[in-house]
């Protein structure tokens, strides 16, 4: 049947026929599911996948895209190990990162379905287990070096053999885990849902015929590329690079680089992550789906948010991942931090897409998950009716990933601890009253982190802060990126402050790992306070143009201090009102003290690692800039440039930095505005943001 | 004449206000609508009795359904708002659970909707309650002292106490609100110990501003409309129907404003209850579409499902309300083409003004109502909301008549995007769309929570649900379809077929079997509360009725599931052994070994009023032929047909229909489609069944 042949109507009853199927999977999920984390947290997806692991349907806005997408690898990786050898009454397990997974916690259960004895779709569920083994509770954690400690890795295998399950598998997959009777409440719920959805898909089958509901499918299909393809042909061709990093390192930060070159040919855009870090004996490595998902992300959302969400969308998108580096890492490469690597790539994706949209991006964000546990015994006169636990005596596990300050764009403030356009809209913090009822812990503050929102003419969005008290001896373990390097602001726009995750002992701070975001197992005493501090998103523009009016508005509501006013925004007030003259005066004032370095070309840079400048000693004094210091150069029409400074010979006044540098910073070399983004060593006083 | 005779229905809507009046001496029933006024919501109310021409003095009892609060709250138009919160967590209600709550997955650009009660006019309080209700940190007299001065320097029109665990102890927020109200006697006080003593603190701070920020507005609003039914005559209290189905009296509408939230649906929910009742039918699926949204509703053993979660815009409101599904299609919606070429219906609705082309007051999108006038299912020329002799001043009748022309001229543009398609193709195409839509979200009510729509009846009311209920029950296997006299007023009348209602709840989290003693003595506070309640209300004790009910769920688990509590001693053995029942019903598995955790207790408490009977269906005729306006073409199927229409009102008793039929009426239009056949029972209800002989599928 030819595309040609199916009718306008017909396409649509067809396409509202498929996204309810994935509608009701997901409300028979909830409703089967054994463990909080799917029916309250709803952290799971569902969709309907053709024979050439395409994405058919998704419901629109529910499903997670970091679930969804990478599900197209799955079903490959269960076609290429299975070929022909695939029946109806088949499912199939997978969670494997090397091969399509996201991380290890994530299950996908995909079932072949028949019809007139050719596979014709695959409904598959994707769902976050609260456990899957490994060396800490929940299996995520910060500190690792192997796969090993995340728990079972399940590569394609075949569950239920022609509706019989496999048991012995399932035995030996529940024996590795904590909670298994939860886990195999939840793995029942997921076949529940693939045969509720083989049900739907046959009747739609009987009702429209295979040929023509093939025909619809082929045409979303074809429309959804074609609405890609119209919208890539707006952008200037050329290749764009920009790179971001991840906070590498077990003792001291190591930097990880992921490299993106974004090449727009008509209508068509290759993301190539050569140069991009090796992969790490840490948390923050991904398998080879988590990239494209993240480019597909970035894509999608500037360029055609509104569209049908299928795999015909990323047609015109091919993504180069070179094996063996973070974003594409082979055994035994840890693989939990796979949001943050995806996150990773979505930054250093829209850097480089900004410069082929003349600067239409928004600031950056938080980075990944920010996981945090606090986990323990409970006491045995403990009320505990925490979620999945035991009882007195048990191990108790408090979950948060708390959410935090979204981007700012041309024309609108970024918003304030909320969950950002590339994820889905679930909760990250649990009631207090709930946690006070569980957990031996008391919450004393959930507050915006004042001024930690990056500023400029539009301003980041604030991140949150919170404080909770152990009243029992407990764990802490955090994932979290972003602690040090900063969300970046774009256009002028500064940086939003970083994630922080500490941990107040009667009056002192304590570091509970050497390299921030990273614990495993940190112990903790009763009294101590565990303070998650969430970044605010990047600024964008000129803070020096943000209307001072809103810069009062932001005073009067305290989301800025008055020194930030005066010093970032130029903005002076007599009596709680702007004074217009001193205000101009004191901007032109702030616009002249902007550090400058003149750009020169320097091809003899050992850039392996991390990409360089070098400034003289004096010009380094003159900017207040250290050895090892992390600095940026700001791109006046898109994303600023991430360098680690050295001291070396070289013209006063000038800085010099690589070729490819120059090259994603739009080629221009001549004075620029540059800012210190991380010192190296604690003691250097920050400079004014 | 006889003074007190008729009872009132106004239920205000975002485009018309309906009124209803029922005649008691001669169980007559007037209709008719007068356009909304949302910048004067009152002055619709008023209108609206005088378009019926009936005095004031002759008016027992109005009750209303105003949209006054939710449209101040998607409009922002409420109060200047101070929220008082404990030290700490001033921000809570900005955080909330940091979830958007708005559908921009995908949008770099979008911007979080803003809390109703900004930064600076949050102040905290040094205080701190434990979960057991016990204070941690006391509140002490120059602690509340300092809170209040700094409210008062922000001079705000009401204010709103929301403490952490206040739902265990209210203690602290109502030595603050006393000291408050010394203070300023006048600012309305909303404490949400008071308004949602519910655990879970966003949800119940977050209600709790919401209506202290309606607080100013509901009490102008009220005191403006009983000043005005005074100066028309009448002479008893003004009744607002609630969000759960119930009315509420002035007084409580004032003190719980929020409560009147998702009340526009819920009459109509009602009076399909009570229709069902008296055609004896115990199960059914209720769908109401009206010109921009769908309300659908399903109930099982003639009561409909509460729920307390929802949201207001983007803003959590945890009120008990009627389990409503609402689909954003009605027959505004209008028919687009996306940049892909696909053809598109709704959400956007073209909305009163400029309206469907159809309306002649300037729309050019087509929409669904335009749909139907091409495909002949709404006559040409009709007027709209006039009919004979009910149209009062200021009804839309005589100026707004169906102009066929322009609805032709609309769909044809649109038509020119699709090659090989007919205007009419496209007409039927754009009503299989909407009939879809319609349908995916009856399976979320139904097949999705276990329940067969097979075994229910479809009771289709609203202004165009009549039109489109063949073609969704058809999709859904559904074999019956009710349409109930005065679909287009239908929930107006369903405001008089409601009792006064007043929901309270305690938390009192813990094992069910050893909190029996606790939840005993919170149903016997909740009760003195209700009986006094009612009692203000002027409800003897033989007009009252009382349910209790618990929320339960297994421990670990984090939501509950409503199990009601007989009268008598709590049973915690006979208790839990329901919650097994329904856990397994709702979540198809149960845990009869797990221990079962309480966490609400419920009351429900009823001041029963009379209900109107219906009048037994008196038809001016004895033929079916009497009844007939004309004959005329309506397309089915990609064909014109023959088909007849008939005028509702003068259907002869036991008439029997075979579709293809069309039948008319004051505001609404049903439409029997080729291979359904229709009766009119005793009541005058339009039972519509799929016809055997016409076979499986139409002709």
């Amino acid at each position: 049947v030819s595309a040609a042949a199916v009718d306008p109507i017909t396409l649509e009853v067809v396409r509202e026929g498929l996204s309810s199927i994935v509608r009701e999977m997901r409300v028979t999920l909830t409703r089967t599911a054994y463990s909080s984390i799917l029916y309250e947290g709803e952290d799971f997806s569902c969709v309907l996948m053709n024979r050439d692991a395409e994405i058919v349907a998704m419901s629109r806005g529910m499903d997670h895209p970091l679930h969804i997408v990478p599900i197209a690898w799955s079903v490959k990786a269960v076609r290429e190990t299975f070929g022909d050898d695939i029946h109806p009454g088949d499912l199939f397990l997978h969670n494997d990162p090397y091969t399509g997974g996201t991380h290890l916690n994530d299950v996908a259960m995909i079932h072949p379905l028949f019809v007139d004895g050719r596979l014709f779709l695959f409904p598959v569920v994707r769902a976050h287990w609260g456990d899957v083994g490994g060396m800490s509770p929940g299996s995520l954690s910060g500190r690792v070096s192997e796969i090993y400690q995340e728990g079972v890795r399940i590569p394609p295998i075949r569950i239920h053999d022609r509706g019989q399950p496999n048991q012995a598998a399932l035995d030996l997959l529940f024996a590795n885990m904590r909670g298994p009777r939860e886990r195999e409440g939840d793995f029942r719920a997921m076949v529940g849902t693939c045969r509720k959805a083989a049900e739907r898909v046959e009747a739609l089958v009987a009702r429209y015929g295979p040929a023509t509901l093939a025909a619809c499918i082929a045409e979303l299909l074809d429309r959804a590329e074609q609405r890609m393809r119209d919208r890539i042909r707006t952008l200037r061709p050329g290749c764009y690079r920009y790179e971001a990093y991840l906070e590498g390192g077990r003792d001291r930060l190591e930097p990880l680089r992921v490299h993106a070159a974004v090449t727009v040919a008509g209508d068509t855009i290759t993301v190539d992550l050569a140069g991009t870090s090796p992969q790490t004996p840490g948390p923050t490595n991904v398998g080879p789906a988590m990239a494209p998902t993240g480019a597909f992300t970035i894509l999608k959302a500037f360029l055609d948010p509104g569209g049908e969400i299928n795999s015909g969308a990323f047609r015109p998108l091919t993504v180069v991942t070179p094996e063996g580096t973070v974003v594409n890492a082979r055994r035994p490469a840890p693989c939990g931090g796979m949001v943050e690597v995806k996150y990773c790539v979505e930054s250093a994706v829209m850097g480089a897409l900004s410069q082929a949209m003349d600067g239409k991006v928004t600031g950056d964000i938080k980075g990944g998950g920010n996981h945090c546990y606090i986990g323990g015994v409970l006491a045995p006169d403990a009320g505990a009716r925490a979620p999945g636990n035991a009882g007195p005596g048990a191990d108790f596990i408090f979950y948060e990933y708390p959410a935090a300050g979204t981007g700012a764009f041309d024309g609108g403030d970024g918003s304030n601890a909320v969950r950002a356009f590339t994820e889905s809209d679930i909760t990250t913090i649990q009631p207090v009253e709930a946690i006070e009822q569980a957990y031996p812990l008391r919450v004393e503050r959930c507050a915006l982190r004042e001024g930690s929102g990056g500023d400029g003419q539009w301003r980041g969005g604030l991140g949150l802060v919170r404080e909770v008290r152990v009243l029992a001896p407990a764990q802490l373990s955090v994932l979290a990126e972003k602690s040090l390097l900063r969300p970046y602001g774009v256009c002028g726009g500064f940086s939003g402050a970083p994630n922080r995750f500490h941990v107040v002992r009667g009056s002192a701070d304590v570091e509970p790992s050497p390299l921030p975001g990273k614990v495993s197992g940190f112990p903790l005493v009763p009294g101590d306070v565990v303070v998650m501090a969430t970044s605010g998103g990047g600024g964008y523009g000129d803070p020096l143009d943000r209307d001072s009016a809103l810069v009062m508005a932001d005073l009067a509501e305290g989301l800025i201090t008055p020194a930030t006013a005066q010093s970032v925004y130029g903005v002076v007030a007599r009596d709680g009102r702007v004074d217009a003259a001193a205000t101009a005066a004191r901007r032109r004032e702030r616009a002249g003290a902007r550090r400058t370095v003149a750009l020169v070309s320097a091809p003899d840079l050992d850039e392996r690692d991390v990409r360089r400048i070098e400034l003289s000693a004096e010009t380094a004094r003159r900017l207040g800039v250290g050895e090892g210091d992390v600095v940026e150069l700001v791109n006046p029409r898109g994303a600023p440039l991430r360098l680690w400074a050295a001291v070396a010979p070289a013209p006063a006044g000038a800085a010099r930095v690589s070729p490819l540098a120059l090259a994603m910073f739009g080629g221009a070399d001549g004075t620029v505005e540059i800012r210190r983004v991380h010192a190296a060593a604690p003691s250097v006083s920050e400079p004014g943001r | 004449m006889t003074a007190d005779r008729f009872l009132v229905g106004i239920d205000v809507g975002g485009t018309f206000t309906d009124v209803t009046a029922v005649d008691e001496t001669t169980g007559r029933v007037l209709v008719t609508k007068v356009p909304s006024r949302p910048d004067d919501e009152a002055s619709a109310v008023l209108a609206g009795l005088a378009a019926l021409a009936i005095p004031g003095g002759d008016v027992r009892r109005l009750v209303h359904g105003t949209t006054v609060g939710t449209n101040a709250i998607l409009e922002r138009r409420g109060a200047r708002v101070a929220l008082i919160t404990t030290a700490g967590f001033r921000d809570l209600l900005e955080i909330g659970r940091t979830k958007r709550n708005i559908p921009v997955l995908f949008v770099p650009r979008f911007v979080r909707p803003r809390p109703v009660v900004e930064r600076a006019l949050r102040f905290e309080v040094d205080e701190r309650t434990g979960p057991d209700g016990r204070p941690l940190r006391a509140l002490t007299p120059a602690a509340i002292a300092a809170t209040l001065d700094a409210v008062a320097a922000a001079q705000p029109e009401a204010v709103a106490v929301c403490l952490l665990h206040a739902y265990a102890s209210g203690a602290h927020e109502a030595q603050i609100a006393a000291q408050a109200r010394l203070r300023w006697p006048a600012t309305p006080i909303s404490l949400s110990s008071e308004v949602v003593p519910e655990y879970r603190e966003f949800e119940r701070f977050s209600t709790t501003v919401l209506n202290a920020y309606l607080q100013p507005l509901m009490e102008r609003y009220l005191t403006g409309l009983e000043k005005g039914l005074i100066d028309a005559g009448y002479r008893h209290g003004v009744l607002t129907v609630g969000s759960s189905g119930g009315m509420m009296t002035v007084d409580t509408a004032r003190r719980l404003p929020i409560k009147t939230i998702f009340s526009g649906p819920a009459g109509g929910v009602s009076q399909a209850c009570f229709t069902a009742r008296l055609a004896g039918i115990s199960a059914f699926i209720s769908y109401d579409m009206g010109g921009t949204s769908t309300d659908v509703c399903l109930v099982q053993d003639g009561t409909p499902v509460t729920t307390t979660d929802n949201l207001v815009g983007a803003f959590p409101v945890k009120v008990p309300q009627i389990d409503i599904r609402t689909v954003g299609a009605g027959g505004g919606s209008v028919a687009w083409v996306d940049v892909d070429g696909s053809l598109q219906v709704g959400p956007r609705s073209a909305g009163a003004r400029p309206g469907p082309a159809a309306y002649g007051l300037g729309g050019r999108e087509p929409t669904v109502t335009d749909a139907n006038v091409v495909l002949g299912r709404i006559a040409p020329g009709r007027s709209l909301g006039a009919a004979p002799g009910a149209a009062g001043p200021g009804a839309p009748g005589g100026a707004l008549r169906i102009d066929a022309a322009a609805a032709a001229g609309a769909l044809g543009s649109l038509a020119a995007s699709f090659p090989g398609l007919t205007p009419h193709a496209l007409a039927e195409g754009i009503l299989r769309i909407t009939a879809a839509r319609m349908t995916s979200s009856i399976r979320e009510i139904s097949i999705q929570r276990g329940h067969d729509p097979r075994g229910f009846t479809l009771i289709a009311f609203g202004g165009a649900g009549p039109m489109h209920a063949t073609a969704v029950a058809e999709e859904l296997g559904i074999p019956r379809i009710l349409v109930p006299r005065h679909p287009g007023n239908f929930s107006a009348l369903g405001l008089l077929a409601s009792d006064v209602k007043h929901d309270d709840v305690r938390t009192r989290l813990g094992p069910l079997a050893a909190r029996t003693a606790d939840l005993a003595a919170a149903f016997a506070e909740m009760e003195t509360v209700a009986h006094r309640q009612l009692e203000a209300d002027g409800f003897g004790a033989t007009a009252r009725r009382v349910e209790r009910s618990l929320d339960l769920r297994y421990r670990g688990q984090a939501f509950e599931i409503g199990v009601p509590a007989p009268p008598g001693p709590l049973d915690p053995v006979a208790l839990a052994r329901d919650f097994h029942r329904r856990h397994l019903a709702a979540y198809g598995h149960a845990d009869p070994a797990g221990e079962v955790e309480v966490v609400n207790a419920r009351l429900a408490a009823y001041g029963l009023v009379t209900k109107p009977e219906p009048p037994r269906h008196a038809s001016p005729t004895r033929r079916l032929g009497e009844a007939l306006v004309e004959t005329r073409e309506v397309w089915f199927d990609g064909q014109p047909r023959r088909c007849p229409v008939y005028e509702r009102e003068r259907l002869p008793a036991a008439a029997e229909l075979r579709g293809p039929v069309v039948v008319d009426e004051f505001g609404s239009t049903t439409v029997i489609a080729p291979g359904w056949r229709a009766t009119v029972d005793g009541y005058g209800n339009l039972l519509m069944t799929r016809d055997p002989a016409a076979g499986d599928g139409r002709p």
